[in-house]
């Protein structure tokens, strides 16, 4: 019920969700289809969704138009290392992630257009007042919006290439922690938010299919890295004593938090019209996010002119599983799993990123309710595997900046979407 | 693993049954780790100490301060295990007069931050302080404490040399000198009952023992010079601190029956007290302020250990925290051999080195009486040693010995802070928890204030 009404209410489509199905702060459900079959998808061409999962697979897939969304369901949980007073949760909020496609071209020509919205990144959390973490981080709110454009052509009926452009169209942070200063006759301490929007920047997707028959077929893709760059956020600073003022006089900040860039190889094997199976490999480039770093512009945060804290992660492997079977004209079951590894290493785990290896399974259906019109729907289950850290371990990292202790993470994401096939 | 994943496989498709908002209510729980007492029995909590133990901070005893002191602290915790104090007494003021001796504020002084004193002459800066108006040779008349004895038994200011009335020949009774002690004890009980008596009144079930520290502090606050008047002012010599020591641990221990835990004497030269006024930093005040002056004088020790009228100071002296306010009073102190800076504000390298020898023969007589009455010692010395060195985290927040902003200390620049105290309990609970096989938890520090600002 509350799902329902949630979905319905739907206006709240900005992105974010808490890194589910993907690595570190990726956001993996793009077309329900795939997120139904584990979220494979590069050796498939089943709809428009192909044109972020493998351009070069546009070529083969159907013309149609698609919009779905997500409602992501994150619960983590926090046990501090020795004080412990007891375990931390999040503030409940679910995030709504969503995508939209439109591909056109000859039904049965050799070439694709299209064009898609998508929130690839992003991740929201609220963390209970008064947290061991709250001078870490007490709450974060990342969202992107990336557009595409597509093209795609089936140089023979076994081979095809495409690639699209890809942009972040919006993208903002909102990242919130208290300050270890506290004012004479304060109960609580300074708090800081520092909040942005990021720079129009552009990226590209590429990829190939090679289909050899009907019941084969393997793709490559590559979706570059893109970096997301706020160049004039804004510092509000509340609860600070007057005579701090001198060491917290900035008013913006620069950051550039880099996304990775992700390669992904797939085969799609269907042994009769009715079943589709696929197996898809994804290798993210999170390697490239080293540091997190802050300028901070008229004026100073803590007494510093900027500040680093230490990433340093490392690229990551996913393995998915996945498969559909039709029964009959109208109706598709589907189901798959995944095994995503974690790009945070260990004693580098932040609590805007409690990244862990994870198992995900998926299941989903599509029912085509009239003639080229049809629902689409998943659901994906994720668990992650506990992961902790001693304070000695941070200290030894010279990551101190984050808290010890134990994070557990667990997320469901019921999704839906409407397509029709032109 | 494998069955983890079966065991969610079940969910999904349920989910699609419309089951979804069930599932997705589920927490991810993470088991609680076990608090357990081991074979230590907290029914009754005794700490024995000085001001440390006693919850001293900002310059002041008051009822805030005691509430998280160390030991307050400890006694919380034990009870986490379920076999800790039903109550852990605290000798606190009367709720009218609840700060007690008074504390150090920070304040904004002609455009700076300074540490202000609490005086009749600024009212007590507005605090309710319970200063009877008579005055004792260690300072003013508190507000007498009637309760039951405390079981916080930390008295500021207390030595082992003055716990124990035969180590001085009975000659100058701690409950007529020492205005924490005299509120404690009844009006017969002051010229006659020495520490070690008061504390063997009890009947713990464990207790804790940090004791020391002013054995050696009182001759280092005032810059090595011992007064006169005072004959608890000097560095504690080794025979009669070792037999002071056992004492106490006798008494304590019930003669080796009762467990407990002792702390060792920190490092008195790396507080903020003796770091934060330095040589350079009052030279280039005096050369911001247009004096043409190349050098500060002191009046201190010489290399060879000779008392000097006034030499120059060089950055191995360390000035207290107090000469900032000393300067500040007298103008132009420390810019001529005839007008230097006088030796009680001065810890030269030899009066320090005297200390830290004095500290290090002294601890050693820590370690010995421990292990022969078996029990563990928080080595608060390393420990103070690496806050100085590299502060201390304490999830995600580092807390150093910088004066006011690194946290650690109170506005003293000796005692520390409730966070600091905090984190010290974390040290005596990780001492603990080694040596009996307990799991105490720990305390979450940042939950307890560093320095207050303006």
């Amino acid at each position: 019920m509350q799902v329902k009404s949630l979905l319905l209410a739907g206006g709240a489509l900005l992105v974010a969700s808490s890194g589910a199905q993907a690595s570190g702060f990726q956001v993996g459900l793009t077309g329900a289809k795939n997120v139904g079959m584990g979220g494979t998808g590069t050796g498939l061409y089943l709809d428009q969704a192909s044109q972020f999962f493998n351009p070069g697979a546009f070529a083969f897939a159907p013309t149609g138009f698609q919009v779905g969304g997500n409602m992501a369901i994150p619960r983590i949980s926090f046990r501090p290392a020795g004080a412990d007073q007891g375990q931390r949760t999040l503030q409940n909020t679910n995030v709504f992630p969503f995508s939209g496609f439109v591909g056109f071209g000859p039904k049965e020509g050799k070439w694709r257009i299209g064009a898609g919205v998508y929130t690839p990144f992003g991740s929201e959390l609220h963390y209970q007042q008064g947290w061991e973490g709250r001078y870490s981080l007490t709450d974060i709110n990342l969202r992107s919006v990336f557009g595409q454009v597509t093209a795609a052509y089936a140089i023979t009926p076994q081979f095809s290439v495409g690639g699209g452009v890809t942009t972040l169209l919006y993208g903002d942070v909102d990242l919130q922690r208290d300050i270890p200063v506290q004012a004479q006759g304060s109960a609580a301490p300074t708090h800081a938010q520092l909040t942005g929007t990021a720079d129009h920047k552009v990226g590209y997707n590429i990829g190939v299919m090679f289909k050899p028959s009907d019941k084969l077929s393997a793709g490559l893709s590559y979706r570059s890295a893109v970096d997301a760059h706020v160049g004039d956020g804004d510092v509000k600073l509340t609860g600070l004593p007057a005579s701090a003022a001198g060491s917290f006089t900035a008013t913006k900040f620069d950051v550039t938090l880099p996304l990775p860039d992700v390669y992904s190889f797939g085969v799609g094997v269907r042994p009769n019209d009715r079943l589709t199976l696929a197996f898809d490999a994804n290798l993210v480039g999170w390697s490239r996010y080293q540091s997190l770093n802050f300028t901070y512009t008229n004026g100073v945060l803590g007494g510093n002119a900027a500040s680093s804290s230490k990433r340093q992660y490392e690229d990551a492997l996913a393995f998915r599983l996945g498969g559909q079977y039709k029964f009959g004209e109208n109706f598709t079951l589907r189901a798959g799993t995944f095994y995503d590894m974690a790009c945070v290493r260990d004693g580098f785990v932040t609590p805007e990123t409690p990244d862990a290896a994870r198992i995900g399974v998926t299941a989903g259906f599509s029912y085509e309710f009239a003639k080229r019109f049809g629902l689409d729907a998943s659901f994906l289950f994720e668990d992650f595997m506990k992961r902790s850290q001693s304070q000695d371990d941070l200290i030894s990292n010279g990551t101190a900046d984050r808290v010890a202790g134990t994070y557990k993470t667990t997320i469901a994401v019921p999704g839906v979407q409407l397509y029709v096939k032109f | 693993m494998t069955t983890l994943f079966f065991a969610k496989t079940a969910r999904p498709a349920l989910a699609l049954l419309g089951l979804g908002v069930g599932l997705a209510g589920c927490q991810s729980d993470i088991a609680a780790p076990t608090a357990s007492p081991g074979s230590l029995d907290f029914t009754s909590y005794v700490a024995v100490g000085n001001s440390l133990t006693s919850g001293y901070t900002d310059g002041g005893l008051f009822n805030d301060g005691q509430a998280t002191s160390y030991p307050a602290l400890l006694a919380q915790q034990f009870a986490k295990t379920g076999k800790g104090p039903a109550s852990f007494v605290q000798p606190a003021f009367s709720s009218a007069k609840k700060d007690g001796s008074g504390y150090i504020k920070l304040q904004v002084v002609n455009n700076a931050l300074a540490p202000v004193q609490p005086t009749a002459a600024n009212s007590y800066l507005g605090e309710q302080v319970a200063r009877t108006g008579a005055v004792l040779p260690g300072g003013d008349q508190l507000e007498a404490y009637s309760g039951a004895q405390p079981d916080n038994l930390g008295v500021p200011g207390i030595s082992v040399l003055s716990s124990v009335s035969a180590l001085t020949g009975g000659l100058v009774p701690y409950g007529v000198i020492n205005p924490f002690y005299e509120r404690l004890l009844t009006p017969a009980e002051k010229p006659t009952k020495d520490y070690v008596t008061y504390i063997g009144q009890k009947a713990p079930t464990f207790f804790t023992c940090w004791m020391g520290n002013n054995d050696v502090l009182a001759y280092a606050a005032a810059g090595g010079v011992v007064a006169p008047t005072n004959p608890f002012g000097g560095l504690t010599d080794t025979t009669r601190f070792g037999i002071g020591y056992r004492a106490i641990l006798t008494t304590m221990t019930k003669n080796g029956t009762v467990k407990g835990a002792v702390a060792n004497i920190p490092n008195v030269t790396s507080v903020p007290y003796f770091n934060t006024v330095t040589v350079a930093a009052v030279l280039a005040s005096y050369k911001a302020a247009g004096l043409p002056i190349s050098n500060i004088y002191v009046q201190a020790l010489n290399a060879a250990g000779t008392a000097t009228a006034a030499r120059v100071a060089t950055a191995t002296d360390l000035l207290t925290l107090t000469a900032q306010a000393y300067i500040a009073g007298h103008p132009g102190v420390g810019t001529s051999p005839t007008n230097a800076i006088p030796s009680d504000y001065v810890l030269d390298p030899v009066e320090a080195t005297n200390v830290t020898n004095r500290t290090t023969q002294l601890n050693a007589i820590i370690a010995k009486t421990a292990l022969r009455f078996k029990l563990p010692v928080v080595d608060a010395n390393s420990f103070l040693t690496g806050v100085a060195n590299a502060g201390v985290y304490t999830n995600g927040v580092n807390n150093t010995a910088t004066f006011a902003s690194g946290n650690f200390f109170g506005l003293d620049g000796v005692h520390p802070s409730p966070r600091g105290y905090a984190i010290i309990a974390n040290e005596w609970i990780r001492v603990i928890n080694a040596y009996y096989g307990s799991t105490i938890p720990t305390v979450n520090a940042n939950d307890y204030r560093g320095v207050l600002l303006p």
